[in-house]
């Protein structure tokens, strides 16, 4: 949701923005963003899937509609080796890259292949969710792909956690998006998105990360540790 | 085309090749096709005569080969060609075409009707080798 929310709010704003969904096994930013993609155009390359005028999409539902697709880790490889190869972007502004969660194959083949990437972490504030995002964070820091900021998201009571996190990890607190119940009516419809306290919040975010030094994350300390 | 940003791949992957050596020296480039990427050949040769215009590599031949798709179930170990699964549709095929591993999407084994394969052959676009002139002899 963030990444197609925050796509919408900075194409708004004038921004070129693409986004590339490489959650292929449940790719979903074409149902946030409304778009019902077929096979892409071709010039020299594919096309990504226009949304709104500066704003264009990449997603692995453009050859698959709505069908399962069952992979394994090296086709998962494959798979984002051919989208980032073969996708004309043009000029862009922003590029942003829809991770599924974890730490699989899809993070470890970009930070080889951008290294220079920069990764916005989105929590929740549960403690499961800190908890493995706090994984995440670690294996960064290893690979050193800088991370501008650490987002809070469907926060209801407070994002302290997250906030908790962030000062653990040496990383920027970025900002929340508070849980927002009518979000679901707005799925579908990239002009209601865009006028949701979500988007106000990650433009907020996005700003916020822009001008704050983006570090590379050095020793986190694990929990129960030492050091 | 689609075609083009592969044969961009094939000549930057010779330009790395021959990084260290005379590029004057090549002689042939083998590439093997997979089945998969139903490549228009001609489309294809024509892209990769194209961008090596301006290589000094731009006088060695391109010799293309088709590699045939093969499948092989991780369920119960049936082995596969593309013309034996189930009737693929135009669209499919152009699907599979663009990204290979949308076949996960459409195929399914033969034998036990299983997702959970893997594409053996037939997958990518390779420089399988590239034939030198090494001191004015071929290699």
């Amino acid at each position: 949701m963030c990444t197609a929310v925050a796509g919408i709010a900075l194409a708004g704003r004038g921004k070129r923005v693409g986004i590339l969904d490489l959650d292929l096994q449940g790719a979903s930013t074409h149902v946030f963003l409304g778009v019902h993609p077929g096979l892409p155009k071709e010039d020299k390359g594919i096309l990504p899937i226009p949304v709104l005028d500066n704003l264009h999409l990449m997603s692995v539902a453009a050859f698959t509609g709505e069908l399962p697709l069952a992979l394994r880790g090296a086709e998962v490889s494959e798979a984002l080796r051919e989208l980032l190869a073969v996708t004309q972007w043009g000029t862009l502004d922003y590029l942003f890259i829809d991770m599924p969660p974890g730490i699989g194959d899809e993070v470890l083949d970009l930070a080889r292949l951008i290294p220079h990437m920069e990764a916005i972490v989105v929590s929740t504030p549960s403690q499961v969710s800190v908890a493995v995002v706090e994984r995440l964070l670690a294996v960064l820091g290893e690979m050193h792909i800088a991370v501008p900021g650490v987002i809070a998201n469907m926060v209801r009571e407070s994002a302290e956690s997250v906030k908790d996190l962030a000062r653990r990890c040496g990383v920027t607190f970025a900002g929340e998006v508070q849980y927002e119940p009518g979000i679901e009516s707005a799925v579908g419809a990239p002009g209601a998105l865009g006028r949701t306290g979500a988007a106000t919040a990650l433009l907020l975010a996005l700003e916020m990360m822009r001008f704050s030094p983006a570090p590379i994350i050095r020793g986190i300390p694990r929990r129960g540790g030492t050091g | 085309m689609h075609e083009w940003a592969l044969a961009d791949a094939v000549i930057e992957a010779t330009a790395a090749a021959l990084e260290g050596r005379d590029p004057a020296c090549l002689r042939a480039v083998n590439v093997l096709i997979g089945e998969l990427q139903a490549i228009d050949r001609e489309i294809f040769d024509f892209a990769l005569t194209t961008l090596r215009e301006e290589r000094p590599f731009r006088g060695a031949r391109y010799k293309l080969e088709t590699e045939p798709a093969v499948f092989l179930c991780a369920a119960c170990g049936r082995e596969w060609s593309l013309q034996e699964s189930a009737s693929l549709t135009p669209e499919t095929r152009e699907a599979i075409h663009f990204l290979p591993e949308a076949a996960h999407a459409f195929v399914r084994c033969p034998s036990c009707g299983s997702p959970d394969f893997r594409v053996q052959k037939g997958r990518g676009v390779s420089i399988s080798s590239l034939e030198l002139s090494v001191d004015g002899t071929s290699t």
